[in-house]
């Protein structure tokens, strides 16, 4: 797939996502209209229920919306099937997980390896030096060939970051990274999102760290499903 | 090698326990069905091979009178004809430590020349000088003596001689002597003349050049012999035409081991219901990973061939480890059915197509069980994956009105209620588990209760025979004064004198009769039972019509094994019948059942005398003893023995009732034997499903053990949770056990005893069974229980609550 150089690279219009309840109806987003331009850090806050996970959730493409269009890198993603979504995910989308999920029984270098793997991406050969890079990039390097249980919280996360950039994906997706995480190591990893935004990634992540947010270029506020504080499009 | 398939392989690896658990399970699947099929199709091969090695003769004709050489060597040239043998067989006595047994004496032309039923020399002579005789190699385990030794026997009409045991031979074509607890022994004219014998060569034997496996054909041939043979005074009163081609037990061995074939894939059918359990678990509990991969660009198809290359890869474990040894398993197999078919094996080999449906069973069953659950999982939405959090995806609303009921039984605890509720939630999980469970109980039981009815069975032999020993005479004796004084005799509580005859169904063939009796005079054969209407000495049991009434001429009574010689028989017909080439026609009264006899025409005695001008005399004898044990009966018999001597009376062959019960009970104790093997097998299967199950439905509920503990729940509350789940799937698993055994046995026995008696066997509810598998599966549900519920309480709340 081909990267556009439009301006935003994220484009949702009139997106609606409902699920149903015993009582009725849900509306997690409703009829957002959303764009999000390219390299910048961003934030998505709110409370819990607010529909922020969904956001990221229908802009990854892990959930496609009751109504409206999610255009990302020029890619209308809603109508895409789940496979075709998958290798496209597995590209475009970086995911960091709040509880950094990474793969039990595999080593830091082979979780790194995996999306490589599954999206076909790289030659074989490249791709353990690759992995390995990237792990230095985050500051784990020594720790590749360990499983993930013998590291510590901020250094999973770190390899969890590692594994998000393997197939080199323009968007980065974070929920609650840091939920699981000291504010010291949490500073550290916000500084690493930061430093790749700076490398021109679109880092959106989904936070409550108040603390943080001068690590921020743009903050979005959510609250039943719309968003309660626009995006300054400087 | 790929990323993703070393994620396969260390996930293999890490949960070592159970996956062994996974592999035992299929590897008893894969092993039962080769060892059943590899002892099968060798079985199969040398039965055919051995059976057709003896040339069998396509048909047998009974004559009159001795054959001279020169009418064989004219037979010969007969059109459709490729050989022709003369040949004598003659029922005789052998004396074993005192007591006299049935020994079959094949009379050959001409040892080095046989053309048909072929005795194959083994050791020592070939042919056997005059006072010599070869004895065929079953057959010394009963006349306890080996080359060398010499034999007592005793003919119809000479003095007992002994006779040296001088060589060995192998008839393919005999059931073993053991099983039929006679001897067969091999010997020249000369030898039949020096044991008192002066009847020559009565039977000529043909082998027809075409359409050897017609019956019709060779029944055609063999008439047009015998009408030409008795057109040149050469009287022919019997042809005997044994199933073309079949062993005397093919049939019967053919469609036991069809059953054993469909029970050892039906343990492999298990072991993959088991698998498919298994791995339906493994994915829930991946789900998140199954997300996370999703998330990472894994699309479905690559994680269904990832968790189908996890189940491939525990089928090859399976086979690698389950092939050989059911090779070995096969090889005793087919060595142990050889010895109960007089087999010799020749060519071991089992064929290659054995391995393939091995593996292919081996390998596409359980994928195919595993199929569902991986696609399910594979194909589920990232966001579902992602969201899930253990078991309970479609929470009740209400509790049901079973669910109100038990949690009321207070008795068994508190935790009992919600172990009832959490045996529940898995609905499908819990069916396959107790499907699993039932199939292995049931089978066990099974078992169990077919082999006790088969004993049953055994034991109306004595209950429907109510003598101790047949005499069958050397011919008819007047019995007037001879019933008194054997009754006379200490011991003796009743006798009666019968008359026996060989008979066939007549189907107006002016005089010849075909038969379907095998050469050992034995399988097949059909004879006409001439009794004392109000006899004190049998009680079959009657299944259709009644029994014989006193003064109604001509009446008979069919047993199981001859009403199927007819096409089609019922109350009221008129059969005929021929003995001795007097056709006469009866009247069909009643059908009955006795187990142990060959097909029999019952008539009553008066009625025989009649029709056959034999009145005052009989050829049998039936004496009843006080005291029933075989130890009485040896001695009793030597009592009547003597007498029988002192009167001049020819004794042919004497058999207790016991003895009979010994040759029925050999001919399917080692089958009955491997069912029992087969269901238990299916018992550890069972088992196995339940370890399984249990260790599934705790570890799923990690997170929720921890909110329990978290709310002040003991370990001990947490093993009696674990436990009580594990009791009530076994509890509920046994009733259905019971019920299912119970079709089951009625199916089986009735297969089973049709094959060895004609009859169903009885439904019997083995205790020792039902005590057995309850036995088993609380055992099992408490160790089933024992280490989900260890790890349970090991795991730290922490650690409990932060499971994903």
């Amino acid at each position: 797939m081909e990267h556009t150089n439009e301006k935003f690279l994220i484009r949702l219009s009139g997106v609606t996502k409902t699920f149903p309840v015993a009582s009725g109806i849900f509306h997690a987003l409703n009829n957002m209209t959303l764009d999000i331009p390219r390299g910048q850090l961003m934030a998505i806050t709110g409370k819990s229920g607010s529909g922020k996970s969904t956001l990221l959730n229908i802009i990854s493409g892990i959930d496609k919306p009751t109504h409206g269009s999610v255009v990302v890198d020029g890619v209308r993603i809603d109508t895409l099937s789940e496979s075709e979504l998958a290798s496209w995910r597995g590209i475009n989308i970086g995911v960091v997980f709040q509880f950094f999920q990474l793969l039990p029984t595999l080593t830091i270098a082979e979780n790194v390896m995996l999306p490589m793997d599954f999206c076909n991406r790289y030659p074989a050969k490249e791709r353990r030096p690759r992995a390995l890079a990237l792990l230095q990039h985050v500051g784990i390097g020594d720790q590749a060939d360990k499983l993930p249980s013998a590291l510590s919280g901020g250094q999973q996360q770190r390899a969890a970051i590692a594994r998000a950039l393997a197939n080199d994906p323009p968007v980065l997706m974070a929920d609650e990274p840091t939920g699981n995480l000291d504010s010291q190591t949490s500073t550290a990893i916000f500084e690493l999102f930061a430093g790749l935004a700076r490398l021109g990634k679109t880092v959106i992540i989904v936070t409550h760290e108040r603390d943080f947010a001068s690590y921020f270029e743009n903050t979005m506020a959510m609250a039943d499903g719309k968003m309660v504080t626009e995006l300054s499009h400087a | 090698m790929k990323t993703r398939y070393k994620k396969v392989m260390r996930d293999l690896l890490s949960g070592y326990a159970k996956n062994a658990m996974l592999v035992i399970a299929m590897a008893m699947g894969v092993f039962g069905v080769g060892a059943i099929l590899g002892g099968y199709s060798v079985v199969k091969r040398e039965m055919t091979a051995n059976y057709m090695g003896t040339v069998p003769a396509s048909a047998t004709l009974e004559m009159e009178d001795s054959l001279k050489q020169g009418l064989i060597d004219s037979v010969r040239q007969w059109p459709g004809v490729s050989q022709a043998e003369r040949h004598a067989t003659v029922l005789a006595r052998m004396r074993i430590d005192d007591k006299w047994f049935p020994l079959l004496l094949f009379v050959v032309d001409d040892f080095e020349h046989q053309r048909t039923n072929i005795a194959r020399h083994v050791s020592g002579e070939q042919t056997p000088p005059t006072g010599t005789l070869l004895v065929e190699r079953t057959a010394f385990v009963v006349m306890h003596a080996q080359e060398g030794d010499s034999l007592l026997v005793k003919t119809r009409h000479g003095e007992a001689k002994a006779l040296k045991i001088v060589g060995t031979v192998h008839d393919a074509g005999l059931a073993p002597a053991w099983q039929e607890q006679a001897g067969y022994g091999y010997i020249t004219l000369s030898t039949l003349r020096a044991l008192g014998e002066d009847g020559g060569f009565d039977q000529l034997r043909i082998l027809v050049s075409e359409h050897a496996d017609s019956r019709d054909h060779i029944e055609t041939k063999a008439k047009e012999i015998a009408i030409a043979l008795n057109a040149r005074h050469h009287g022919v009163h019997e042809i005997q035409i044994p199933p073309p081609g079949k062993h005397p037990h093919q049939s019967q061995m053919s469609a036991v081991m069809t059953i054993f074939v469909m029970f050892s894939f039906l343990v492999l059918v298990l072991a993959s219901i088991l698998v498919g359990t298994a791995v339906a678990t493994i994915m829930v509990k991946h789900v998140r990973q199954i997300g996370v991969m999703k998330t990472l660009g894994a699309n479905s198809r690559q994680i269904a061939v990832m968790y189908l290359t996890m189940v491939f890869a525990l089928c090859l474990v399976a086979l690698v480890i389950a092939i050989p040894l059911s090779r070995v398993a096969a090889a005793a197999f087919y060595d142990q059915i050889a010895v109960l078919l007089n087999l010799e094996i020749r060519d071991a080999s089992i064929p290659v197509w054995v391995v393939a449906v091995q593996v292919f069973s081996g390998i596409g069953i359980p994928l195919l069980s595993a199929a569902v659950p991986v696609l399910r999982g594979s194909f589920i939405s990232v966001r579902k994956a992602l969201d899930n959090h253990g078991v309970g995806h479609r929470p009740q609303q209400q509790l049901s009105w079973t669910m109100k009921m038990l949690s009321s039984w207070k008795f068994a605890g508190d935790m009992f209620p919600l172990a009832m509720r959490n045996v529940f939630r898995q609905r499908s999980r819990l069916a396959m588990t107790l499907g699993l469970l039932a199939a292995g109980g049931a089978m066990f039981m099974m078992a169990l209760n077919v082999s006790e009815a088969w004993e049953a069975n055994l034991s109306r032999i004595y209950q429907q025979r109510l003598y101790d020993v047949e005499f069958r005479l050397n011919r008819l004796h007047p019995t007037d004064t001879l019933l008194a004084k054997l009754k006379s005799i200490p011991g003796v509580t009743h006798v009666e004198g019968w008359n026996s005859a060989a008979v066939a169904f007549s189907k107006g063939n002016k005089g010849v009769e075909v038969t379907r009796t095998y050469p050992d005079k034995g399988h097949g054969s059909f004879s006409m039972q001439a009794l004392p209407v109000s006899t004190q000495l049998l009680r079959p049991d009657i299944t259709a019509g009644r029994w014989l009434r006193e003064g109604q001429a001509n009446e008979v009574v069919l047993n199981q094994l001859a009403t199927p010689m007819l096409s089609s028989v019922a109350l009221g017909d008129t059969v005929s019948l021929t003995v001795n080439q007097h056709t006469t026609a009866w009247t069909v009264v009643g059908f009955v059942e006795d187990v142990g006899t060959p097909a029999t025409a019952y008539v009553s005695i008066e009625a025989f005398a009649k029709a056959e001008d034999t009145a005052g005399k009989s050829n049998v004898l039936r004496v009843a003893y006080a005291d029933r044990s075989k130890e009485s009966t040896v001695k009793n018999n030597r009592l009547v023995e003597a007498l029988l001597e002192k009167e001049n009376i020819g004794v042919d062959a004497t058999i207790p009732v016991w003895l009979l019960r010994n040759a029925i009970a050999g001919h399917m104790k080692v089958l009955v034997n491997s069912l029992m093997a087969m269901a238990l097998l299916m018992a550890v299967v069972g088992t196995l499903g339940l370890m399984s199950t249990m260790s599934m439905n705790v570890l799923e509920r990690t997170r929720e053990i921890g909110v329990m503990r978290t709310l002040g729940a003991t370990p001990r509350k947490i093993r009696s949770l674990v436990v009580w789940e594990g009791v009530s799937i076994g509890v509920m698993s046994i009733f259905l056990a019971f019920a299912l055994s119970l079709l089951l046995s009625a199916y089986i026995g009735s297969f089973i005893g049709h094959m060895a008696f004609r009859t169903p066997l009885s439904l019997q509810i083995s205790i020792v069974g039902v005590v057995a598998w309850v036995a088993m599966v609380m055992a099992g549900a408490y160790v089933a229980t024992l280490y989900p519920s260890k790890r349970a309480n090991t795991i730290t709340t922490r650690e409990a609550l932060a499971y994903e």
